[in-house]
Order: C-alpha cells, then structure tokens, then sequence
C-alpha cells in the first residue's frame, strides 16, 4: 500500500470526489467512467494502458502544438502550452487533454477536460519533471480518437523529487 | 503560510463579444510532492496537493483540470473560452485536504 504513497483515506476520498463529480455530470452530459485516480505512481505503459485502455494512439502531424522549452533547468517549474486546431462544436469537439511525463514517476500529469463552449481547444500549465523526459500532450476527440504530440525535454536539474 | 489559496486571474484588458479568451490564473499552493524516508520508502501520509481546478462562466464549466503532484508548486493555469455574454468567470481549486479556493473576474465587453 504504502509503496503507491496513498493512504488508503485520500484514494478513497479521491475517488469519492471524482465519483461525485461524475454523478453530477460536471459536463451536463453522461461521461464516461473516468472516475478513478489520476495521480498514481506507475509506468508510462501501465498509465496508458489504464486511462485509455490501450485504444491506438495517433500521430497528430500539425494538429496538435506542443509548446515545452527544449531545456529545462529547473525541473520544478516547466511550462507547458498545448493548442490543437481542431473545431469545438458540440458535435466534434476536443473532449480531453491530456499532458504525460513518460519518466516521471507519476507519468499521468494533468487532464484537462473542455467543453464546446471553450470555443479553442488550448491549456497551459507549469509542470514538474524529475529527469530528461519526452513530453506528450494527447488530444482525446468527442468520438474517441486520440491524437498525439511528443518532444524531448532535457532537464539539468530534477523537480520531482523522492 | 498564510498565502496558501490566494488566486489570481488574469484576463485581457479589452475584451469583444464573441472573441475567443485566453486566461491565465494562479494559485499560492505548495502541491507536496511524495517524501522518501532514508531507504527510498515512501513516508506514508497524507500529501496535500491540488487535484480539481473548475472553470465556469455564465454558471456552466467550460473547462477542468484534474490535476496531480506532477504539477509544479503555486500552480499556473491557462486556457481560452468563448466571450458570448457579459458576466462573471469562476476558476475554482479543490486540494486533497478539502480547501476550496476561488478566483474571479468580471467579463466585460469594451
């Protein structure tokens, strides 16, 4: 137990949080069962697999900009900005995105979910990186297609700590 | 410290109707990492950190984070939404200790 760094009260209470936020439909439409913990300590593969259980993952090509600094000095602080130039209407839209560290020890950084009225598929946010690491940002689509961008990033000095 | 939960929101300074926005928002937040005792064990406890950043204009979410201790200390956030009408724009952050923080800013079209 210990080794996953929750106790069994915050996964519990997580859950219930994220389980709540389902129920309500933050969205104002029935989701999917996402309601589960992002933040676990995992491998990149094994965090893949359990978010988007092993549904085949694209290329974005030019759809996708992933904008992260080549090299990070201070691993503490990256920032990260994604646009997708994909439409937001409410028949297709950009659903999810989400930001992957594939070495960090929680690889699984942030999801963030949009709503059509977003109007623009963008986010940014100030990430941690523990050690030189590809960065990915996937882009879930309303129909379920995912789409990926990924660069390198060099990290001199590590921010994740233990 | 005393700045735990002090939110900021930054938004252009003119904004017309139907522009797409982008806004940054700031949150003072240690987002505790996962501490290791002296043989690499991690230290059981419970780590306070930020897990659910909601984004609500004209009282529906347009957009949410959930987040992770991945995600630096004193979190910084953007994103873009659709100015259709004037009104108010709601970020608010939840930790894992239960504390709710909000930030707001009036849209207004100039």
């Amino acid at each position: 137990m210990s080794e996953h760094g929750f106790s069994r009260r915050s996964v519990l209470g997580t859950l219930g949080v994220l389980g709540a936020a389902a129920a309500t439909g933050a969205l104002g439409r029935p989701r999917q069962a996402t309601a589960q913990a992002l933040g676990m300590q995992e491998t990149l593969d094994a965090g893949l697999k359990r978010v988007f259980g092993g549904r085949p993952i694209k290329d974005a090509g030019g759809l996708v900009k992933l904008d992260v600094p080549l090299i990070a000095e201070n691993g503490a602080v990256v920032p990260v900005t994604v646009e997708v130039n994909l439409p937001m209407t409410p028949s297709n839209y950009v659903k999810h995105i989400y930001i992957v560290a594939d070495k960090n020890r929680i690889p699984i950084v942030t999801r963030v979910a949009l709503a059509p009225e977003a109007g623009q598929a963008y986010m940014g946010a100030n990430i941690r990186l523990g050690e030189t690491t590809d960065v990915r940002a996937i882009v879930e689509q309303s129909d379920g297609t995912l789409l990926q961008a990924k660069r390198e990033v060099k990290v001199t000095v590590g921010g994740c700590g233990g | 410290m005393s700045d735990i939960g002090k939110v900021r929101v930054r938004i252009p300074s003119s904004i017309k109707a139907g522009d797409v926005v982008r806004v940054r928002t700031l949150v003072i937040h240690p987002m505790e990492r996962i501490e290791r005792d002296a043989q690499g064990k991690i230290i059981d406890k419970k780590y306070n950190y930020i897990t659910k950043v909601t984004v609500t204009y004209l009282g529906k979410t347009v957009v949410s984070f959930d987040t992770t201790q991945s995600v630096s200390e004193n979190p910084f956030f953007s994103f873009a939404f659709k100015a259709t009408d004037p009104g108010q724009l709601k970020v608010a952050f939840t930790d894992t200790t239960g504390g709710k923080y909000e930030g707001t800013a009036d849209i207004k079209f100039s």
